[in-house]
């Protein structure tokens, strides 16, 4: 497979929250701004030749559905090439990927790649819960996001004997390492206690199993690896990258103690990549909710099938774990953008194998960080991609 | 369904006391789906498929829609050909009746062979009426035969229908105007029982009391008049309604029907009469033997959990949350419904003809899950399961009610499929055994929209609708009923 090296020379995101203050078109911009201001040699944003714009639904199916043209106004550079990539929950996560493959292709030089999500400016029930009444009128009936995750989280109680305090502490890791993440929405740390006291959400789920929703951006500045010393004498380059797909209604799905479209792109990932498991020395995942995390370490191949409830309560996926796991807070505790989600993951794995990341740096000794992301109706599709600062 | 105390009602509005019970759809029942479990019932008490079946008789005061495809959501619902007949009675509490002899009357002119006949209702009374703590749901289903039909035919395989006759009077008793959706109660009570309902209901009964029945099936429309009836017929005692009334009710256009399947238990003549709409009608039932599937009954009549007068409000829309609900993804006149209406009321896959895999639905499902072929045979699902996992959503907006349970359900004939439960879903465990049951899932602009859901069976199941193989239809064949 000839491709030609990928070099990432800028990575930012705004602070997440409930961003009432902030326009799409403003949080876009504070991205970009903030991605160029990140690159060591600096940045001209004219040097822009396309961008990929992530943003799954728009203010939750508003305006910004034609973002591909907006955005590329709302961050004064109009004129350019531009796309919106939507691929569900990693549909940040794929417009890095899309966006790496323009360069990797020859095709452009320098690419932005831009997640931008709006996620607060309709209510809860207009926004997420109506959901429970859109799709097939029955079999997905009822559906809110937590019905796609909770079903596996019951099944894999049953199976492996994992259990609501193995939940929790994926919550009260990553609400600690948020609580390190000067970016995250939520900056307090909790307790088991705390997550299991909780009000039930969808049971087996509760309150502090699941993900807020958030107002974000986040944006990295790609360059062919050639012309990376042009940007920095630190650069961070794409090692590979792996997309897959699974049946999308939860009746299809042949297992839910995994997430088979995890599998199958972390594998695509690892071979692109030349690596395993093993080399990895941090990554972000997708914890939407607590099981999503325990299901991610186990389909990536971090802890064997069933033993990631285990594994988080011991402590091996925190900062000085055998291998950190959202360092940044993760979904949980930073926030879930979704069309900046992935872009945001980027960039954490981009801090730490710079040693930019602050109190929550962690060792990294074989310089390989991975992102991943899963979601779509019933985790339909997923998207892994691997960072590194081997040349 | 649910049972609503009499006691809940009184005392919701002020008073004091409150005797007996009834029985009340839950939030996602109407007199549709009821029919269609008490359908389901009949033809497997009967041991009869439902291609075997060449038309639907359908009685109710209220059919789900004022004017649209009841009858047709029904035939399909109840798995019926696309050629079968029938009709649609409705208008009064008559109509369970008027559809048992319009049914009779379609096998006697040899238009049919094979009938099924459902008396239905859910009686919805003003609020706050007098009547509210009386007003029942029920459905009865009787599957009727040729009296010819085959050699094999005994005369303990069913009931046949003997006397009938009718009367009729231009009268107001309960009724309901254009436009209103609440059954008006008795403008009298006194000019009711004296000139409209005893005169017509003891002349009937006389001329069946002739007949020596063993047992009767009388009306009860407010808890006394039925034992006035009975004394003025020398019936007390054997009344066989009776336990039927007090368990559930007032069920309108199923009463009668209803009633009688509590009197096809043992060999004799069952005595029926039906009134409502100006119109009361008696027939005999005679059956040499206990009529399969009557002795269901009691145990169904025990069956159904107690509930609120705020709930039963709650299930009536007549409690609803200030705000806009959240509307469904398609509208029901879409092409979504025209697709998919027949395979999801009928629960249809497609089998792959190359490697037999079960894909759910086929409209969804041009090619197999599992190997990419494009020819499928249309098959319907298995109706019982287990639970391979489940959740319990508890934060839904309205028009959702919460807690809700959907469970991913591993069906008999090996496909997995998703779908609400029935209840709060606090009964739902892992590799226990579920069955599908017609549930109304949303009600939007005046429309119905049906589907499967899955209801916790017994463990280990039992099922003694089906467990005599041997049976086979007769004239009559009065089965199942209320649940």
């Amino acid at each position: 497979m000839a491709w030609n090296k990928v070099a990432v020379v800028g990575a930012a995101l705004i602070k997440f929250g409930e961003l009432f203050e902030q326009s799409y078109e403003h949080m876009a911009a504070g991205a970009f701004q903030a991605a160029c201001g990140a690159v060591d040699k600096g940045f001209d944003p004219a040097q822009v030749e396309a961008a990929f714009v992530a943003t799954q639904r728009g203010t939750l199916w508003g305006q910004e559905g034609i973002a591909g043209n907006t955005v590329p106004s709302a961050i004064g550079l109009a004129g350019i090439p531009c796309t919106r990539i939507e691929n569900a929950c990693p549909s940040g996560s794929d417009a890095f990927r899309v966006g790496a493959m323009a360069v990797a292709s020859g095709v452009h030089d320098v690419v932005l790649v831009i997640g931008v999500e709006k996620m607060r400016d309709k209510s809860t029930e207009e926004g997420l819960l109506s959901r429970a009444a859109g799709g097939h009128p029955i079999f997905t009936r009822g559906e809110t996001a937590p019905v796609l995750f909770a079903p596996f989280a019951t099944r894999h109680m049953h199976e492996f004997g994992t259990t609501r305090e193995m939940l929790a502490s994926v919550a009260v890791k990553n609400h600690y390492n948020g609580a390190r993440d000067p970016y995250a929405h939520f900056r307090n740390e909790i307790t088991i206690d705390d997550v299991i006291k909780s009000p039930p959400v969808c049971t087996p789920l509760h309150l502090l199993d699941c993900c807020p929703q958030t107002d974000g951006a986040a944006a990295t500045i790609l360059v062919s690896a050639e012309r990376a010393a042009e940007f920095t004498d630190n650069p961070v380059f794409v090692a590979g990258f792996g997309v897959a797909t699974d049946h999308p209604y939860l009746h299809e799905k042949s297992t839910f103690t995994s997430l088979t479209a995890t599998v199958a792109a972390a594998e695509r990932a690892y071979t692109m990549a030349g690596i395993g498991p093993s080399d990895i020395d941090c990554a972000e995942v997708h914890d939407c909710f607590t099981i999503t995390e325990i299901l991610d370490i186990e389909d990536l191949g971090f802890v064997e099938k069933g033993k990631g409830g285990v594994a988080s309560l011991d402590g091996e996926t925190s900062l000085t774990g055998r291998i950190p796991v959202n360092t940044s807070g993760g979904l949980l505790a930073k926030g879930h953008p979704i069309g900046a989600t992935g872009v945001a993951q980027i960039t954490e794995c981009w801090w730490q194998l710079r040693g930019e990341a602050g109190e929550r740096q962690v060792t990294t000794k074989n310089g390989f960080a991975l992102q991943h992301n899963v979601g779509g109706r019933g985790s339909g599709v997923s998207v892994v991609n691997i960072l590194t600062t081997n040349r | 369904m649910l049972r609503l105390p009499a006691a809940a009602v009184a005392a919701a509005w002020g008073r004091g006391g409150g005797r007996g019970q009834t029985s009340v759809c839950a939030h996602d029942e109407d007199v549709l789906t009821l029919s269609a479990e008490a359908a389901g019932r009949a033809l497997a008490a009967a041991g009869l498929e439902a291609g075997a079946i060449d038309g639907l008789w359908w009685g109710t005061s209220r059919p789900p829609f004022a004017e649209g495809p009841s009858h047709a959501i029904l035939a399909a619902a109840i798995g019926l050909e696309p050629n079968s007949g029938g009709a649609l009675l409705a208008g009064s509490p008559h109509a369970g009746m008027e559809a048992l002899l319009a049914a009779t009357d379609a096998i006697a002119a040899g238009s049919a062979r094979t009938a099924i006949v459902v008396a239905a209702d859910a009686v919805r009374p003003g609020i706050g009426t007098g009547f509210e703590a009386r007003s029942g749901a029920g459905a009865a289903a009787y599957v009727l035969t040729a009296s010819d039909a085959g050699a094999n035919a005994t005369a303990e395989d069913g009931a046949l229908i003997g006397a009938r006759v009718t009367r009729t009077h231009p009268y107001l008793d309960r009724y309901r105007g254009d436009g209103e959706v609440a059954t008006r109660d008795i403008y009298d009570a006194r000019l009711f029982r004296e000139e409209i309902f005893l005169p017509p209901v003891l002349e009937i009964g006389e001329h069946l009391a002739a007949l020596e029945p063993r047992v009767w099936s009388l009306p009860d429309p407010d808890g006394r008049l039925g034992g006035i009836a009975a004394t003025k017929l020398g019936a007390r005692g054997a009344v066989a309604s009776d336990v039927v009334s007090q368990a559930v009710g007032d069920t309108g256009a199923a009463a009668a029907l209803l009633g009688a399947i509590a009197g096809l238990d043992a060999a004799g003549t069952v005595a029926v009469v039906a009134t409502g709409g100006g119109r009361t009608t008696g027939i005999t039932l005679v059956a040499d033997a206990a009529v399969p599937g009557a002795a269901t009954l009691h145990h169904l009549l025990a069956q159904g959990a107690e509930t609120s007068y705020p709930e039963v409000l709650r299930s009536r829309t007549e409690l609803v949350p200030v705000g806009e609900s959240v509307p469904m993804g398609v509208p029901p006149e879409s092409a979504m419904f025209v697709r998919g209406a027949t395979e999801m009321l009928s629960l249809l896959a497609g089998r792959c003809t190359e490697c037999g895999t079960l894909n759910t639905t086929p409209s969804i499902h041009p090619m197999c899950l599992s190997c990419g072929g494009t020819k499928f045979d249309v098959v319907p699902l298995a109706r019982r399961g287990v639970v391979h996992t489940f959740v319990v959503n508890r934060t839904m907006p309205a028009p959702f009610v919460a807690p809700l349970g959907i469970a991913v359900i591993d069906l008999d004939d090996g496909a997995r499929i998703m779908l609400q439960v029935v209840g709060d879903g606090s009964d739902l465990e892992i590799d226990k055994p579920v069955e599908l049951v017609l549930r109304r899932y949303a009600h939007e602009r005046g429309v119905p929209v049906y589907g499967l859901k899955a209801r916790r069976l017994p463990d280990p199941p039992e099922d003694p609708d089906t467990s005599d193989p041997t049976t086979r239809p007769k004239t009559p064949r009065p089965t199942t009923q209320e649940q």
